[in-house]
């Protein structure tokens, strides 16, 4: 062990200097210009308009030309050591790779498009300005590498914004594709890439580069991303809430009694209704998912009671995970496609689209979703309270139905909370084998029942006649535009979003109480 | 010395402790000084004080559960890591405060290594990770490009592979499988292994959590060869729960007893043979768990 | 069962009284089963009689020996499965026969016609490459976000906010895919058209985007269970060693847990090749190859959208709807390719790992 203890640092951090806040700065100049070009390409800015009477280009440029000039200063202090730091001699191929495609796309564009050089020119040039931006990417000091080339990009993009080559009037006709690109898309997502190099850039920067220094930068674009995820997925919903909410709840009322009457989601369609609504719908929804539970989840849950508790590990096992992996990951259009070639000419004459025959496919659907967790909750009992109840002398079976299957029953339901959430919003097999046009009344199942004398003995028009279903409904206001305008089909995308994401929180929120409990 | 505290909303309890003030020649690598750690509302470690010098062997006896492992954590801040752990009072490390809001994890926990209480190899190759540690810290380059180029740095490496290897008594064993996957080791392997990684990045203090409890007598006393050795340079903190393990190579002993109480610490030879309470004579004779 | 105090031989004889009754049961409910099979195939209406049998049978089986009848039941239902999906992979091969017949292997074929109803050509090409290019897309965007997402929340977030993030992610992950299209028909194909100027309403690429955004909360939620998976003991070894929190991530805990990350990009691809509903809104249904290849910006077809758009259309001519039965038949295939490749990587992962998790 030599003892070359590097004494002379101490473990104290030193996180002073002007330069690291001058590139703390610059990370923070860099994310607002992010957040601006975000909301430029949502829209809620429109990329003509101007902020504080400077137009939004103009504002991109000048905040992209400081963060880019503050990042080329400290990463040339940082070699020149007038600043304190800890970055690597060399910086390797990773971060070589993107200085190399950075340098490959803009010469590219730039020598093929602005200034319109051919093939046998602009190729060429771009590769070996690449390659040369890949060494020097590779080889060069690590404070060099993380700083020249991306700030140097921010600087270029902000020439090219506050020289007016880019206008939010400017467009580009790529040759062989079939867009136009405009000036209203282009200068917000320039803005936004530049910004984004700059943050890292700097983000490196304020940690003095080196192991510190790439963490930093990396937390800022993992970071950035899942704000940028949660943000969406909420946007989406929101947006959903914010169409569909208005008209779904229009007309609402108390009814009699302490009755609340919410005409869209009571009603039928029709002439008899004032407001029409997706009442049918629901009702279809409901029996189709009763039905595929009646059908599933015994058929599951025994599957999983089977390949927990009886199983022994060999070759039917391995057919029956193979089975149930390929009965969960097959698409919905091909269920729907056997349920059409399978179950509709058994089921009544002329293959027409029927209840039971959408109860059974969705059923087919849910028996792998209920095996699996099932399987998962029925594994999770520890085996210690199986010991104790055969050591008791209490039979095999005895000890599943008393003890096994109590505790699993959590998990259990979790499972088929969230697959009913799953198959509730199905549509592409319902298409196929239950639904037919738009009934302004809801199918009356249990009325429905009656005798017969000939084989099968009971009969039930009502199963064996389509229906609507909620999925069904958004997409027949899109693909037919029946059953009424747009805020219809925004407001019945509300009622389904709202039903799925009841049962998922419901599920969601079962299995965490079961889960704490059994931490406890 | 005496403690008050309440254990568990039990009556108050009174523990002597009947050493008054260790003295020793030479500069201290850890002072610590009242140190409580909770986890939760559970209270591990009571009120340590401790001075650890440098380039000795101190180890650290007790009880199973008595906060030996927790207070070995305490030292490089790996209780950060675990949530319900809350820590009181202060630790310096050769006079500067690790507890202080400005010190860097980093650099504290390269330059005091670790062993843990369960091996805890990489799931890559026993070469990888030997090499973990100075590739990480750019001590060794073994990328795509400084091969291309022709560095060095491979030699180098092979060089430091055997050495950690020789140092922590495994060499003999794998020199012919390096590039197996280090999880087909065996458990004192292992620990070895782990011995040996920790080496590489050549620290400057090593805590030892129990290094040789899942090894045969000859690799223990391998072990027990490195940290004499060790100690000529380093600091070394060993935990262990074999006495005579303790008496051998350690310099210094101090003794934990059940609830987190430091009930004793001196020169190793004078615990052993003249401990000052009774409690710690018990323990150390065998009469007491 | 040792619990009666009858006379040793009356025990005896219900003893074998009970094996017999209980094997003739056993066979009734057996027989009824396969009974019930063969109606269901060929004359439906008449299934009802082995139904009923078989609730007689299963009914005495409870009531005499509950736990060879449990086993037994349990066991059809296990057995069930396979034969559900037995019956998926024989219904879609022989409704496919017809095309295959008729196109052989130009179903794939590579150069125009490729798909003239009129003139029975149904060569699936234009629609594989449809799929190809929006899974393409979709997993550009699905995989490297969702697995960036993932680490966030298993080793970044603080743990507050990771206990409101994980079940808030995997709730976005049960909005139904209509819902998605109803957005990217009414918001995104506008805008599409808006910003890039495009002819027509729907591209690949807008769908491609979409699908990738209703992929990512699934990939999030099985790849954080994969980081979150490996222990803490690990990366405590790294931390000890002096690494940042990044590097002990980057070269520990991914590499630990890349069969987990690998199944969960695989899961969303699989999700992204069966999408079927916001593709078919959004999509404009032109069954031929873009031109030139790469534009993602036209306008074309998947295989999903192919059977979800054109089965009005098909269901009076056979040859047609064995065209889709075949895109079904690819569809299918590709999935449990897909499936079965990510098993094969969990199972070779383990075997490496030495079982140590
Ligand atoms: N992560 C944790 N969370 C909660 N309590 C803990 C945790 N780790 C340790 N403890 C508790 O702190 C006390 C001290 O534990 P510690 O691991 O330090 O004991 P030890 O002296 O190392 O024992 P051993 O010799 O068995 O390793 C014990 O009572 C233990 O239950
Ligand atoms: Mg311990």
């Amino acid at each position: 062990m030599s003892a070359s203890h590097a004494s002379s640092a101490t473990i104290e951090d030193d996180r002073s200097g002007v330069a690291r806040s001058a590139a703390t700065t610059a990370v923070g100049l860099s994310v607002l210009t992010m957040l601006l070009a975000v909301a430029n390409v949502l829209n809620w800015i429109t990329t003509d308009a101007s902020v504080a009477s400077v137009a939004l280009s103009t504002l991109y440029g000048v905040a992209l030309a400081v963060a880019g000039v503050v990042t080329v200063a400290v990463g040339l202090l940082s070699a020149s050591a007038v600043i304190d730091a800890n970055a690597n001699d060399t910086s390797g191929v990773l971060s070589g790779l993107p200085v190399g495609l950075l340098a490959l796309s803009v010469v590219g564009l730039v020598a093929s498009q602005t200034l319109g050089y051919g093939v046998a020119i602009w190729a060429p040039a771009a590769l070996v300005c690449a390659v040369a931006a890949f060494l020097f990417g590779s080889l060069a000091r690590e404070d060099l590498t993380a700083t020249l080339p991306w700030g140097g990009f921010a600087l270029f993009v902000a020439a090219v914004l506050l020289a007016g080559v880019i206008t939010p009037s400017w467009t580009w006709d790529p040759r062989h594709l079939g867009v136009a690109l405009t000036g209203t898309i282009t200068v917000p997502c320039l803005a936004f890439a530049a910004s984004l190099a700059t943050a890292w850039a700097a983000a490196k920067a304020t940690q003095g580069f080196g192991a510190r220094g790439r963490q930093a930068g990396a937390y800022l674009l993992i970071g950035a991303n899942a704000l940028f995820m949660l943000s969406l997925l909420v946007l989406l919903v929101a947006f959903v809430v914010e169409k569909g909410a208005g008209h779904a709840l229009r007309g609402i009322h108390l009814g009699p009694g302490l009755s609340v009457h919410v005409p869209f989601v009571m009603n039928g369609a029709g002439l008899g209704y004032d407001i029409d609504g997706v009442f049918p719908a629901i009702v279809g929804t409901f029996w189709l998912v009763f039905g595929a539970l009646v059908f599933a989840v015994p058929l599951g849950v025994g599957a999983a009671v089977f390949l927990a508790e009886y199983a022994e590990r060999g070759r039917f096992t391995t057919v029956v995970d193979i089975a149930t992996d390929g009965l969960w990951s097959t698409p919905s259009i091909v269920y729907g496609l056997f349920g059409y070639a399978f179950i509709l000419p058994r089921l009544s004459p002329g293959g027409r689209p029927n209840v039971l025959a959408g109860m059974l496919v969705l059923g087919f659907m849910l028996i792998p979703l209920v095996l699996i967790t099932s399987r998962e909750a029925i594994d999770s009992v520890p085996d210690a309270y199986r010991d104790a109840s055969v050591a008791l002398g209490v039979g095999r079976w005895e000890t599943i139905r008393s003890v096994v299957l109590p505790a699993a029953v959590p998990g259990v339901i979790t499972g088929i909370i969230l697959g009913v959430g799953r198959i509730a919003g199905e549509t592409a097999p319902i298409i196929l084998v239950a639904a037919g046009g738009l009934n302004a009344d809801p199918i009356r199942v249990i009325h429905g029942f009656r005798f017969t004398s000939s084989p099968p003995f009971v009969a039930n028009d009502a199963l064996l006649s389509a229906t609507n279903a909620l999925p069904y409904q958004v997409y027949a206001v899109i693909e037919t535009g029946v059953g009424g305008s747009e805020s219809f089909g925004w407001a019945s995308a509300f009622v389904l979003l709202l039903v799925v994401l009841c049962f998922y929180a419901v599920g969601i929120a079962t299995r965490m109480y079961f889960q704490r409990k059994l931490e406890r | 010395m005496s403690v008050e505290t309440t254990v568990n909303g039990e009556p108050e309890e009174q523990i002597e402790t009947e050493w008054t003030e260790y003295g020793f020649g030479g500069d201290a690598a850890f002072s610590v000084r009242d140190l409580d750690v909770y986890y939760d509302d559970d209270r591990a470690l009571r009120s340590i004080d401790i001075d650890i010098p440098e380039e000795s062997v101190t180890a650290l006896i007790g009880p199973s559960g008595c906060g030996k492992s927790t207070f070995l954590r305490c030292l490089n801040r790996m209780n950060d890591r675990i949530r319900a752990a809350r820590i009181e009072g202060s630790v310096a490390f050769r006079d500067r405060d690790i507890y202080g809001t400005d010190v860097d994890l980093v650099e504290l926990r390269r330059r005091i290594g670790m062993v843990f209480q369960q091996p805890n190899p990489f799931p890559k190759s026993i070469r990888d990770n030997i090499a973990y540690g100075p590739r990480k810290h750019g001590d060794i380059n073994t990328g795509l490009l400084s091969r291309l180029l022709g560095g060095d740095d491979r030699e180098r490496e092979e060089e430091l592979v055997e050495r950690c290897l020789r140092g922590a008594a495994l060499w003999e064993e794998v020199s012919d499988r390096l590039d197996d996957n280090a999880l087909g080791l065996s458990g004192g392997q292992q620990q070895r292994l782990c011995i040996a990684r920790a080496l590489a990045v050549d620290p400057e203090v090593i805590l030892m959590d129990e290094p040789a409890s899942a090894l045969d007598p000859i690799a223990t006393s391998k072990i027990e060869d490195l940290v004499e050795d060790l100690a000529e340079e380093y600091t070394v903190v060993i935990v262990t729960h074999n006495m005579q393990q303790a008496a051998r190579i350690s310099d210094q002993t101090a003794v934990f007893l059940t609830g987190g109480h430091l009930v004793e610490y001196g020169d190793t030879d004078q615990i052993f043979e003249n401990p000052q309470s009774q409690r710690v004579e018990d323990y150390i004779t065998g009469k007491f768990g | 069962m040792i619990s009666s105090i009858r006379p040793y031989r009356s025990r005896l004889d219900a003893l074998s009284e009970r094996a017999t009754d209980e094997v003739v049961a056993g066979a009734i409910g057996a027989l009824s089963v396969v009974a019930f099979g063969a109606l269901f195939l060929a004359l439906p209406t008449y299934s009802v009689f082995p139904v009923v049998t078989f609730a007689l049978a299963a009914a005495y089986g409870w009531y005499r020996n509950q736990g060879a009848t449990a086993k037994s039941l349990t066991f059809l239902a296990t057995a069930s499965t396979v034969i559900i999906l037995g019956l998926i992979v024989v219904y879609l091969l022989w409704k496919s026969l017809l095309v295959f017949r008729i196109m052989g292997l130009d179903l794939f074929r590579l150069a125009s016609p490729f798909w003239e109803t009129s003139k029975r050509t149904f060569a699936l090409t234009p629609m594989i490459w449809g799929t190809v290019v929006t899974t393409l897309i979709a997993t550009c965007v699905a995989g490297p976000l969702g697995i960036a997402g993932a680490i966030f929340i298993a080793e970044m977030a603080p743990p507050r906010a990771r206990g409101v993030v994980k079940p808030a992610v995997e709730m976005l992950a049960g909005i139904p895919s209509i819902v998605y299209g109803f957005i990217g028909f009414n918001v995104v194909n506008p805008a599409m058209s808006d910003y890039l100027g495009l002819v027509s309403l729907g591209s690949l690429f807008a769908v491609g985007l979409v699908i990738g955004v209703m992929a990512l909360p699934t990939v999030v939620s099985v790849a954080e269970d994969a980081v979150t998976a490996v222990p803490d003991e690990m990366t405590d070894g790294a931390l000890a060693l002096g690494t940042t929190d990044w590097q002990s991530i980057k070269s520990v805990v991914i590499p630990a847990s890349f069969s987990g990350l690998s199944a969960a990009v695989l899961l969303g691809i699989g999700r992204a090749v069966g999408e079927t509903m916001a593709a078919t809104v959004m999509l404009g249904h032109n069954q031929a190859l873009p031109d030139p290849l790469y534009d993602v910006f036209a306008n074309t077809e998947t295989l999903t959208t192919l059977i979800a758009s054109q089965y009005g259309n098909a269901i009076t001519r056979d040859d047609f709807m064995s065209a889709l039965f075949a895109a079904g038949v690819v569809l299918f295939v590709t999935v449990l390719c897909l499936s079965l490749l990510s098993r094969y990587i969990e199972a070779r992962m383990q075997s490496t790992l030495g079982g140590s998790t």
